[in-house]
């Protein structure tokens, strides 16, 4: 008789014994994918908060200091085509999301009342997208040419509908649509307006000029500073990285966070999934002395007696492990909802999690029910055959 | 066919040793019926046991057609039990979760022999039980179905232990007169049994009581 039907007989004959089983391999498998697939989901809402926060990486001409920034009208300046350049390099792939800006202290801004400001004016460069790197999502927010963005600080002089208006180097007026008003709490931001970089420059007469690279660190292994300022010098030896460290690493420390978390409890479910299967599948083979001592006594291999227990542990991880995908990757769409404020209609299945199901879950299914199994192959089929009851 | 030279068997249960078997020598020739016999705790489902290479003695040999059963290797064994052995049991080991015929196919190794299943089903009383599952079956329809379980490969040695320990009067009968079948067309037939009436057929009757043979073997 085949013994694949053997085991599926068995399977279906001892009910609770299997959907236990089958419900230890669900269980595991749900927590496994839900935490898996939410913790990816972390990560994009992570992203999309960062880019409230901002970049934390800066890259200047060498020599700046940050300070400089906020209190004197000129910095020195770079080419804009050294976003382009490193965005082109095969090499460069310490730091992500690079986003040229021209940022200058405007002293004597006149709002539409008379009065005369200090702001700040900031000119975006479209993210630059590295040839040679994974394609991401923008992290940067784009300024449309012929608009602005204006700081809170600056709108509350500005009526709705006005045009935002500022003198240029030339003499002459530029106007601009205000495109958005943002929100105060933004830091600098607040006092500054943001300008798409090419109508800054042409308000400055700085054509082809920028003072600074905002971009994002990876998390290399050697630290994000280190690694982006040699890989930076190496292509462009006239410019110096420094580091906004709490964005960085709030940032960072954000996105492992959940990681870990997510692990330690994957860890803890899977083990514990892992030991009341052995006991069942023990118990199991109890239950099946007398008849594991027959097969024996009817010349069955050990080989033979072993795989009739393994192969039921891989037919329920495997259903389970595949179950387990659907109910983890509907439970993490469930639960994203109410968890995730911008990402929570992104979370889809992650199919490519199916495939690690159907592998890992009849694996380590296989392997809890390998000693009982072995216990199995020790039964002494005379002394049970032999027993009364 | 069988001879067993000076078997001695030994049970360790904590620090008692019980001694089952010892000092045993027998012959068996092919075509013999023989009954062994004896009180319970006499050593006869031992000595049933360690001629289907089940126990492994702690001294003496077992020959099997000339070759010593216990220098082969479990492989080889278990490839013994399969293709020359056929076991009954007193409690009869029908797996409940498989039909009758599926119990009985279970010891077939070879397509041919599955065609015969129907032939045995017929005869002994069971073609309309072929789809029952044991829990469905009366206890001399399980006892029938474990006969044919047991000589559906036809095998040269069917070793049954206590058969008839478990039914009443007629079925002992109905499955007497089908084991005296198997042992008409050429088979071997050791049976154990604490009731020496199910001895009446037998060509070789063994007594045993304390582990020896009481002599003379008849």
């Amino acid at each position: 008789m085949n013994p694949f039907r053997l085991v599926i007989k068995e399977l279906l004959y001892r009910r609770i014994n299997s959907l236990i089983i089958l419900f230890t391999v669900i269980l595991a498998s749900t927590v496994a994918v839900t935490i898996y697939t939410l913790s990816k989901a972390s990560e994009n809402e992570t992203r999309k908060i960062m880019r409230e926060q901002g970049l934390n990486l800066y890259i200047f001409p060498k020599g700046t200091n940050l300070i400089d920034f906020y209190s004197v009208n000129n910095t020195g300046t770079f080419p804009e085509e050294y976003v382009d350049k490193l965005a082109e390099s095969k090499t460069f792939d310490a730091v992500r999301h690079l986003t040229g800006i021209l940022q200058v202290k405007y002293p004597d801004w006149t709002d539409p009342n008379g009065s005369t400001h200090q702001i700040v004016l900031f000119g975006y460069k479209d993210e630059a997208m590295q040839r040679f790197l994974p394609k991401q999502e923008t992290m940067g927010f784009d300024v449309e040419k012929g608009t602005v963005h204006v700081g809170s600080l600056l709108s509350k002089n500005i009526k709705s509908g006005d045009p935002f208006t500022i003198k240029g180097t030339d003499g002459r007026l530029y106007r601009f649509e205000i495109a958005k008003r943002l929100e105060e709490g933004k830091g600098i931001n607040d006092q500054g307006v943001s300008f798409n970089l090419a109508d800054l420059q042409e308000i400055l007469g700085m054509k082809g000029k920028i003072n600074k690279i905002e971009a994002l660190g990876c998390v290399c292994k050697d630290g994000r500073i280190k690694n982006a300022r040699k890989q930076v010098q190496a292509i462009f030896s006239d410019l110096d990285v420094t580091e906004l460290s709490s964005i960085a690493d709030a940032r960072e420390n954000q996105r492992l966070m959940m990681n870990k978390y997510g692990a330690y409890l994957i860890s803890f479910v899977m083990l514990s999934c892992l030991l009341i299967t052995g006991l069942l599948f023990y118990q199991n083979i109890t239950v099946r002395n007398k008849e594991i001592g027959l097969l024996k006594a009817m010349g069955n291999s050990t080989g033979k007696i072993l795989f009739i227990v393994i192969a039921k542990a891989f037919i329920l991880g495997m259903a389970g492990g595949i179950a387990g995908f659907f109910a983890g990757s509907l439970v993490a769409e469930y639960l994203g909802k109410e968890i995730f404020m911008f990402t929570a209609s992104d979370i889809k299945p992650l199919w490519n999690l199916l495939y690690y199901c159907i592998v890992l879950f009849p694996l380590l299914w296989m392997l809890s029910s390998w000693i009982p199994g072995l216990l199995a192959t020790q039964i002494d089929a005379a002394k049970t055959l032999s027993q009364e009851y | 066919m069988v001879e067993l030279n000076n078997i001695l068997k030994k049970y360790t249960k904590g620090t008692e040793t019980f001694t089952a078997l010892e000092n045993i020598s027998l012959k068996i020739k092919k075509g013999d019926f023989c009954s062994v016999i004896g009180p319970s705790g006499a050593g006869k489902s031992t000595l049933l046991y360690i001629i289907g290479g089940l126990i492994r003695p702690d001294s003496g040999t077992v020959l099997y057609n000339g070759n010593d059963l216990y220098r082969q290797n479990n492989k080889d064994i278990n490839l013994f039990r399969k293709k020359h052995l056929g076991f009954m049991f007193q409690q009869f080991h029908l797996m409940p979760y498989l039909t009758v015929s599926e119990n009985i196919r279970l010891a077939c190794y070879d397509n041919r022999q599955m065609k015969d299943i129907s032939y045995y089903l017929e005869k002994c009383s069971l073609t309309a039980m072929k789809n029952k599952y044991p829990s469905e079956l009366s206890v001399g329809e399980k006892q029938r179905t474990a006969f044919i379980r047991a000589i559906i490969s036809k095998p040269a040695l069917l070793l049954a232990d206590e058969p008839t320990g478990n039914l009443d009067a007629g079925n002992s009968a109905v499955l007497k007169s089908l084991i005296e079948d198997y042992h008409k067309n050429g088979g071997t037939v050791v049976l154990v049994s604490h009731n020496p009436v199910v001895a009446g057929y037998s060509n070789l009757i063994v007594k045993l009581e304390k582990g020896r043979i009481l002599t003379p073997v008849q």
